[in-house]
């Protein structure tokens, strides 16, 4: 085993794309399970998966503009970012227009994405490894400039965070509270749903589109069953997130599996384990103990 | 605070649920508006609290018009329901009580609330693990956070047990006499032990406003 983890040391000291990679699964590891949270206390899990959706139909008309057109773009993924962007504002839109169906803005988001993806991609000389990359993930080819663009969204995501910390808890835990305290919830609404499908555009190069979701809930979904408060919380999923960044990143160096499948994998065993743990190990502690905890 | 309001009518699409409401309350009255289901007991303090979107000059908090007012920290809620509330995410009643203060409160001050409340030693307790009248208390000492002058209390008492609604209203009754002004909506006005200067009848969105003083004195007759 020694030489197989000094592999990784070496490559992560010598090779740039490998220390590329890393930052950015750790930088996406930080992003995506503390808005994921957000988006979870507002029970708008889907989200995730319908804005990485629309970002594909994004990913591929920009793959159309450059393989077709010719057009001089460095990067479909930023469009795929912008389209992330876009998705989520439109369904912020469709959840405004239908107040009472608020879910139906999804699968319409998810259609459009997806059939704007499998027209562009035809287009664009169909099915190729670029595609491939997209659906899912190539954290090893990430480029500099996408490093750079990472640590500037990560810093200021993260200090909006820490500047309206009390806000955005009020917000999600309950919208109506933060009205009568008189915070702009429309104004924070469209902000954090701007950031959101930015974490997502941002999260496809670490798992690609099919797997984004995975990234922001899963981590969330197993430390909300742990956690014993909200800040405990938080930090659980990102301890969970990045140590399934970083072990994934290592075995698929190791076993030169695809990165983005064995990070989300990881995450899966993290939350499977956990649910075992609750089942079994600490439910026999609880029906111990269970005399002397009677409230009224 | 003073609370006025005049003429106010107010309906959801072509349905009229509040006609012509009028009244005044001045500041460290004590109002209890009675009424059935469907009355506009809800709709009127939504309308006070600023969530109903109501035209200018129908109600006004010390003297300044709804749509114009600003001073929000300063009205306190405590809801019917609970349910506007995200549970099953884990979160302690300090943090709930840390994230609703907005003005200058002392952490002591901040203990005394739950403290007066009855939930001091709940404080670091997951609220997804509390019973319907803990809760309750939670979300009373929520509205207190940021010291009200008016505190709005939309039935509070449905999920509490007969002690601990004894307990409440003589916690509410010693808030009124410091000072703050107090709007209870209840169902039946004889199950409340509430010290209520004022007692307001809806019925279908029409009020009828007497004072403590004229009830008692129907009573005596």
């Amino acid at each position: 085993m020694e030489p197989v983890l000094m592999g990784f040391f070496r490559a992560l000291i010598e090779r740039e794309f490998m220390q590329y990679a890393l930052v950015t699964g750790v930088l996406v590891g930080l992003l995506a399970p503390m808005i994921g949270s957000f988006v979870v206390i507002k029970r708008l899990s889907l989200i995730a998966n319908a804005l990485s959706h629309f970002s594909l139909g994004g990913l591929s008309i920009g793959l159309f503009f450059l393989n077709t057109l010719n057009l001089p773009i460095r990067d479909p993924l930023y469009i795929g970012i912008v389209f992330a962007v876009i998705g989520a504002l439109l369904i912020e839109a469709l959840r405004n227009y239908y107040r009472n169906y608020k879910e139906i803005s999804m699968p319409i988001v998810i259609s459009l994405g997806t059939a704007l993806s499998a027209l562009f991609i035809s287009l664009a000389g169909g099915f190729n490894t670029e595609v491939y990359n997209y659906l899912f993930g190539s954290i090893l080819t990430v480029s500099r400039n996408f490093v750079f663009i990472i640590i500037g969204a990560t810093v200021v995501i993260m200090s909006l965070i820490f500047i309206f910390y009390k806000q955005i808890v009020i917000i999600s835990f309950d919208e109506v509270h933060a009205r009568l305290l008189g915070i702009r919830v429309n104004v924070f609404r469209v902000v954090s749903t701007v950031i959101l499908g930015l974490v997502v555009g941002l999260s496809i190069e670490t798992v690609g589109v099919l797997l984004v979701s995975s990234l922001m809930i899963i981590p969330v979904a197993a430390a909300m069953k742990v956690g014993r408060s909200f800040k405990s919380t938080l930090l659980i999923a990102v301890l969970f997130s990045e140590a399934s960044v970083i072990f994934g990143l290592w075995l698929s160096f190791v076993f030169a599996f695809p990165s983005g499948a064995t990070i989300v994998l990881f995450n899966i065993l993290i939350l499977v384990t956990i649910i075992g743990l609750k089942k079994f190990i600490f439910k026999r502690s609880l029906e111990e103990k269970q005399p002397e905890t009677a409230t009224e | 605070m003073r609370v006025d309001v005049s003429n106010l009518s107010f309906g959801y699409d072509y349905r009229t649920v509040l006609k012509n409401i009028s009244f005044s309350l001045e500041s460290g009255d004590f109002l209890v508006v009675v009424g059935n289901n469907g009355s506009g007991k809800s709709t009127l303090v939504k309308c006070i609290l600023g969530l109903n979107h109501v035209p200018d000059d129908k109600i006004f908090l010390d003297g300044r018009e709804i749509n114009r007012f600003r001073d929000w920290l300063s009205v306190g809620y405590v809801p019917q329901k609970l349910d506007d509330f995200n549970y099953e995410f884990p979160i302690t009643v300090n943090e709930v009580m840390q994230a609703s203060k907005f003005s200058k409160v002392t952490e002591e001050e901040k203990l005394g609330v739950l403290d007066r409340v009855g939930i001091l030693e709940l404080q670091n307790e997951n609220i997804n693990t509390l019973s319907g009248g803990q809760l309750q208390r939670v979300f009373i000492a929520r509205a207190l956070m940021n010291k009200p002058r008016l505190l709005i209390l939309d039935e509070p008492t449905v999920a509490v047990d007969k002690k601990n609604v004894d307990r409440f209203y003589r916690f509410i009754n010693a808030l009124n006499e410091e000072g703050v002004t107090i709007i209870l909506i209840s169902h039946h006005l004889e199950s409340s032990n509430a010290n209520y200067s004022h007692v307001m009848y809806l019925q279908e969105g029409q009020a009828k406003m007497t004072s403590a003083f004229d009830i008692e004195a129907e009573g005596d007759a």
